[in-house]
Parts: structure tokens; C-alpha cells; sequence
């Protein structure tokens, strides 16, 4: 494939998947890693959970992965390709929900109380739940393969959950683990 | 103590360089806390209620919360250009600073000592993936319903290995309409 067959790959893969980012956006990991890893043949199972990683880590929204995953996809053609399928596919996964949004910031008040949105709100929530949970395990099987790197994921998924401490510092301290080779592919 | 009164209504350019702030003061994290901070407190642009609406909104419709929360902010006082100028003043810098990450990543991760330590954070950033559904369990706890739509929607996508737009498409409607509200009886 060229680098334009994968720039307009890249970009109506992601377009049509705007739409159906429940729940802030994580949704989508799952369906990520299928594409970009078992489908196209963009990146590598170890590229997914290292980007990831990166994105978990930079500073701003973690959704900012999709421009990092147009990066890989098209990083084979070159950088400059690799720049422009980034930059697409981050405007391709925001223009259709950012159109969506600005049509509900601006009727909101005329559906304050219809039934329809009562039923949006509390009938999506547990579809999302099911799919955070999943988004998870997902995650979890393309990251981890030996036992330390599954404790310490499970560690700073209980961390997580019972203390306010910025997870950067949970990355620092793997981070330094993998160095020493505690945790290891 | 009265709150202060609202000032006028933000430019595009103003759009811009105030989401451009809440980027850079969130470069630690917390960027909801910010753009109320920046938005409400010091630039008063919003009433706090308002912004909160913003907030549900945003968390209600598809797309990333917090891009959603500058569509809203901007789309509020300028349409459709305030939204993208409120999203480019957002994104700009985290997502040069991002983009160049990843031109560094694809350089450079095949040398072993890179790779090692990104092994350890990726383990790191799996743990963090998997509190996602465990943070809004506690809201689902006693509805049972609830989690049987969230069991079902799991066992789907990780055991029969179905889609995630199929599932949406087919198992969202089922379950607004098992949540749709009850017509209240008219009073006699």
C-alpha cells in the first residue's frame, strides 16, 4: 500500500468510529487495537501498549492516541507521512463527535427534560461500563505476559482506586522496574 | 459574599488563548479542574452552573470529555468557530508536544534500554486502563439491571468477539428503552 491508500485509510477508519466514543473516548481502545493492530497491520501488538503508554503518560487527553496510532501507520513511508496520517487521523476521530457537540451545546436547553435523553443517559451508562471492563482486559493481555508485569498492573489499578496520587509516578516506578529488568516483555 | 458579575462574552481569539492556558496549566493533569478555574474563577466568562451543565453534556455525548468541554465552552458563545478555535487552543500544544514523542518513539525504540524501560511503563499504563471500569462500578452497584446490560456487553466484546459498533448499534437501543422513563399518571 502507498502512503495515500494508508492516509485514507487511516482517516475513514477513524471517522466512523467518532460516534460511537462512549463514556469520554476510552471506549474505543479496544476497537484501536483490532484495527490498527490485526486488521491494517499498522503497528505491532508491543507498538500498541508502548503508544499507549506514551499517551497515558504526555501531558492533555489521553485520547490523543489515535494521532499517535496515524503516526505509525504511516511512519513506513516516511516521516513526513507518518506526520500527516497523525495529524488527519486525530482530525478525523474529532470532527464528527465535535459536530454532534455543537449542535447539543447549543438546542440543550429545548431537551432538558425529554424522555429521550433520560433514557440516553441512564441506558448508555452500563454499555459503557461493559465496554470500560473489556477496554481493560484488552489492554491488560496486549501489555502484560509474565507474572511481575500483571502484579504491578494490578497494584496500580488498586492505587488507582484507593489513593489520589498522580499516576505518573506509578510509571516512573515500573518504568525503572523495566529497566532493571524486573518487568519484562 | 456576592459572586462577581459576569464580563463580556469571549472573542474566537479569546477562545483560543484561554483553552491555550488551561492546556498549559493542566500539563501536570487535571484538566476539568482547570477550565473551571480558568473559565469560571478567573476569566469569568460562565456562571459555575452553567459550566457544570457544560460538564454533563459533555460527559453525555460522544467524543473525548474534555474536548468536549471546550466544543461546549466555545460553541456557548461563538457557534461552530468558537468550538474550533476553543479545540485548537486545547490541542495545539499537548499535540505537537505528543506527535514529537512519537517521532522520537519511532526512532528510537528498537534500542534495548528504551524498550526495557518502556516495558515497565507500559505495565503501569495497563493497571490504569484496567481502573477505568472499576472507577464508575460503585454507580451501577445496586441495579441490577445495570450490570447485567454491562455483563452482557462485556462477555460480547471479549469472549464472543464482537464489534464495538454492533454492539452500540444494537445494544444501546435495547437498553434505552428498558431505562425509558415511566409516563407519570395523570392526576384526576
Amino acid at each position: 500500500m502507498s502512503g495515500l491508500d494508508t492516509f485514507f485509510q487511516v482517516i475513514w477508519t477513524f471517522l466512523r468510529l467518532s460516534l460511537f466514543s462512549l463514556g469520554g473516548g476510552n471506549t474505543l481502545l479496544q476497537e484501536y487495537h483490532h484495527l490498527a493492530v490485526n486488521r491494517f497491520h499498522w503497528i505491532t501488538n508491543s507498538q500498541f501498549a508502548d503508544l499507549y503508554a506514551l499517551a497515558e503518560a504526555a501531558p492533555g487527553p489521553s485520547s490523543m492516541i489515535v494521532g499517535l496510532l496515524g503516526l505509525g501507520a504511516g511512519w513506513p513511508h516516511g516521516p513526513l507521512w507518518g506526520l500527516g496520517t497523525g495529524v488527519a487521523a486525530e482530525i478525523a476521530v474529532l470532527l464528527p463527535s465535535t459536530l454532534v457537540m455543537v449542535m447539543a451545546a447549543l438546542s440543550w436547553s429545548q431537551l432538558k427534560d425529554a424522555p429521550i435523553r433520560v433514557a440516553f443517559e441512564r441506558g448508555l451508562g452500563p454499555i459503557t461500563l461493559g465496554i470500560l471492563f473489556s477496554v481493560g482486559v484488552t489492554v491488560l493481555r496486549t501489555s502484560d505476559h509474565h507474572l511481575p508485569a500483571y502484579l504491578v498492573s494490578l497494584l496500580v489499578c488498586a492505587l488507582m482506586l484507593f489513593t489520589r496520587i498522580s499516576p505518573l509516578y506509578f510509571m516512573v516506578v515500573a518504568g525503572l522496574l523495566g529497566a532493571v529488568g524486573i518487568i519484562q516483555r | 459574599m456576592t459572586p462577581a458579575p459576569l464580563g463580556p462574552s469571549p472573542s474566537r481569539r479569546q477562545l483560543f488563548l484561554g483553552m491555550l492556558q488551561v492546556a498549559l496549566s493542566a500539563f501536570g493533569g487535571g484538566l476539568s479542574a482547570w477550565s473551571q478555574r480558568i473559565v469560571v474563577e478567573q476569566r469569568r466568562w460562565m456562571t459555575n452552573e452553567s459550566f457544570l451543565t457544560g460538564l454533563t453534556v459533555a460527559r453525555l455525548f460522544p467524543g473525548p470529555n474534555q474536548i468536549n468541554m471546550a466544543v461546549y465552552i466555545g460553541a456557548y458563545f461563538r457557534g461552530l468557530p468558537g468550538a474550533l478555535a476553543a479545540i485548537a487552543g486545547m490541542l495545539l500544544l499537548p499535540f505537537s508536544l505528543l506527535m514529537l514523542v512519537g517521532f522520537v518513539y519511532f526512532q528510537f525504540h528498537a534500542l534495548p534500554a528504551v524498550d526495557r524501560v518502556l516495558t515497565g511503563v507500559v505495565a503501569a499504563a495497563a493497571g490504569m486502563a484496567l481502573s477505568m471500569g472499576f472507577k464508575i462500578l460503585d454507580e451501577y452497584w445496586k441495579d441490577p439491571l445495570a450490570l447485567l446490560l454491562a455483563a452482557l456487553t462485556f462477555i460480547g466484546l471479549q469472549f464472543l468477539h464482537l464489534q464495538l459498533i454492533p454492539v452500540v448499534l444494537v445494544g444501546g437501543p435495547i437498553a434505552m428503552a428498558l431505562y425509558w422513563p415511566r409516563q407519570a399518571k395523570p392526576k384526576p
